[in-house]
């Protein structure tokens, strides 16, 4: 099937009646979500997955996605008005949007979110339906020692995803993978650190994880924060109102920082921060009143949303045509992929080109209903700031427990979510990153499986992994891409001594 | 020797490294596999062991907002701690007393204990919130909860 035999395929799935309604309902709960306060992306999509159970996987998947760039956009929002970004893809965001906020500007700067976020997601879709399809008629002929050397270079998304520490990012990683040893070993049937229970033969499910270590592990926090002035008064917004003066400023960052957040997204490790960061600072550069910016200049607010979002759609390259997530978020999508029995990958555009292309048209979708979406009812829509902070951690915990009570009904399973909670606690506390964790768990099963069966194909020989082309390139950019953010940051040391 | 938090982890997890790496070598192995079930996970434990040496003689370098994240005033531990509890009192009679009555208890008593005055829009939403989700689970997705006592 050619691009524009897929896209119309796809388009159908997004415009029926169904496509419609579920992308409608994924962008709002999304945006709903992300814009609490410590609930981002992985968060939202985790909560979500529940709800899919039983739903045909098309439709469900494309409110997934919905879900995903929702929950970037709310976290914008939050970011602008409470100076309280839900996820760090939209810290820079806060920069310019807050104090613009403050001038009394608040609704001129969700205005500018809204429409430079369209922007940014509507171009990189574009980039996305050029670029998926053709990674994945590459890596169809991918046989298991490439793919275990193309998880490891999404693992090596880890260097990347460390916030300060490199060894607690890689330590993070190994507890991860640890975590996803547990259960039947599925080539030998040996049972791995299962302490005689039954119950962890099937292994640990990913929504456990991601439940607990993000949103149960939040509830911490926002336990400590309960009493932090809330927005009180959703009249506070003032007008949505833009000049063409505005919309002459926004439209050269929104396209320039949409490709280069493309491109960022794409890449392991990268994802909507740096992507924001990055653009952030480029505009800034580029600008002719750099001093403005982090006053409230519309160009400082622009650009890391425009890409930001673009970023959230570069990720789904890697997702769609290699079946490899980049980032903590793309792990959990992939998880819920496989929850609804899709696998994504090479083969995917093939044999399930209604959910490949479902998904792509439907971003198409998705971008306009945020924009319709968040432009007239954003007022009303932030007024989910205004839920009191301790009924918003009960009702967080409620939703994550029967989420997970939903796909095993075991209260075994439920322990086991409060005790990766407190881990996940521990973990912010003491400043160990939790993305690499759900990344490592995640690939880490794939990886060994892959691993195992190259080695079970050449005898035991480990020299398959660099007698192949393929796998060779990999491994070879896998140790680029994991020692290069690590010798950056020793230089920027340097140079700061 | 322990003054450091970094020495105190870096500790904890040599300690789970030895744990974890013991039991993989008690991992049953068969002849005529390359790679059995305990290769990756030995791999594992070696590397979580030089890991945590390396990080018990890092230096401590977070951020000042991080190190603010670990100082928890002894009110909040109580309120994080009474939470936990709440909670695991829902999971253990969860399936007893059932989901719409324990959900609505869960919800009530939580929010009250962490503060919430306002005990009518209190009672609306621990009863409204788990009739909602109770429809949309039962009815919607066709997904059991528990009953519990209650007849439906």
């Amino acid at each position: 099937m050619g691009a524009i035999e897929g896209i119309i395929t796809g388009f159908e799935v997004a415009l029926s009646l169904e496509g419609i309604l579920f992308v409608l309902l994924g962008v709002f709960v999304g945006t709903f979500i992300g814009m609490l306060p410590g609930l981002g992306p992985i968060s939202a999509i985790a909560i979500m997955i529940p709800i899919t159970y039983g739903m045909n996987p098309t439709l469900a998947l494309v409110m997934m996605a919905g879900v995903y760039y929702g929950a970037v956009f709310g976290g914008s929002t939050s970011s602008i008005l409470l100076n309280a970004p839900g996820i760090s893809g939209t810290v820079a965001s806060s920069f310019d949007g807050y104090p613009m906020a403050q001038n009394g500007q608040a609704g001129k700067a969700l205005a500018i979110a809204a429409i430079s976020s369209f922007i940014g997601g509507t171009i990189s879709v574009i980039l996305l339906m050029a670029f998926a399809p053709m990674l994945s008629s590459v890596a169809i002929s991918f046989g298991p020692p490439a793919y275990f050397a193309l998880m490891l270079l999404g693992l090596t998304a880890i260097a990347s995803l460390s916030e300060g520490s490199t060894v607690k990012a890689l330590i993070s990683a190994v507890i991860g993978f640890m975590v996803a040893t547990i259960g039947i070993d599925p080539q030998t049937g040996t049972a791995r650190y299962t302490f005689g229970s039954t119950n962890l033969l099937d292994g640990i499910d990913f929504l456990i994880i991601a439940l607990g270590l993000f949103a149960i592990a939040e509830v911490g926090y926002l336990i400590i924060n309960r009493h932090k002035k809330s927005m009180t008064d959703a009249k506070q917004l003032g007008s949505l109102k833009l000049s063409k003066q505005d919309m002459k400023e926004i439209a050269g960052p929104s396209g320039r920082q949409s490709i280069l957040g493309f491109v960022l997204g794409i890449l392991p490790g990268a994802g909507a921060t740096i992507a924001s960061f990055i653009s952030y600072i480029s505009e800034k550069r580029l600008s002719k009143n750099p001093e403005k910016f982090g006053k409230g200049a519309v160009k400082g607010l622009a650009a890391p949303e425009a890409s930001n979002n673009a970023a959230t759609s570069g990720s789904f390259v890697p997702l769609l045509s290699l079946g490899i997530p980049g980032s903590g978020t793309t792990a959990v999508m992939l998880g819920a992929f496989l929850v609804l029995g899709v696998q994504p990958g090479p083969m995917l555009m093939g044999d399930n080109p209604d959910i490949f292309w479902g998904i792509i048209a439907s971003m198409y979708i998705g971008n306009v209903f945020l924009l319709i979406l968040n432009l007239p009812l954003i007022p009303y829509i932030a007024r989910v700031l205004t839920v009191p902070r301790p009924l918003l951690i009960s009702l967080v915990i409620v939703f994550s427990l029967i989420g997970v009570y939903a796909i095993s009904f075991s209260t075994f399973d439920l322990y086991l979510l409060l005790a990766f909670g407190v881990i996940g606690f521990l973990m912010r506390m003491f400043a160990f990153p939790a993305p690499p964790f759900i990344l490592a768990f995640i690939l880490g099963g794939m990886m060994e499986q892959s691993f195992r069966q190259a080695m079970t194909s050449s005898n035991g020989d480990i020299s398959i992994f660099f007698t192949n082309n393929i796998s060779l390139v990999l491994i070879i950019l896998s140790v680029l891409s994991f020692t290069f953010p690590i010798i950056k940051s020793m230089r920027q040391k340097k140079q700061e001594a | 020797m322990l003054n450091n938090v970094n020495r105190k982890i870096g500790l904890a997890l040599f300690l789970i490294s030895i744990g974890y790496l013991f039991m993989s070598y008690q991992l049953p192995t068969y002849p005529y596999i390359p790679v059995d079930a305990d290769a990756i996970p030995i791999t594992l434990g070696w590397i979580l062991l030089v890991l945590s040496v390396a990080l018990f003689f890092s230096e401590d370098k977070d951020t000042e907002e991080q190190k603010a994240k670990r100082h928890i005033p002894k009110k909040d531990v109580k309120a994080i701690s009474g939470v936990f509890v709440l909670a695991l009192i829902f999971i253990t009679l969860l399936e007893i007393v059932g989901f719409l009555i324990m959900t609505a208890l869960f919800i009530f008593s939580s929010s009250k204990f962490l503060g919430y005055e306002n005990n009518l829009v209190n009672a609306v939403v621990s009863v409204c919130f788990p009739l909602i989700l109770y429809s949309i689970f039962v009815f919607l997705l066709n997904i059991n909860l528990p009953q519990g006592v209650m007849p439906f």
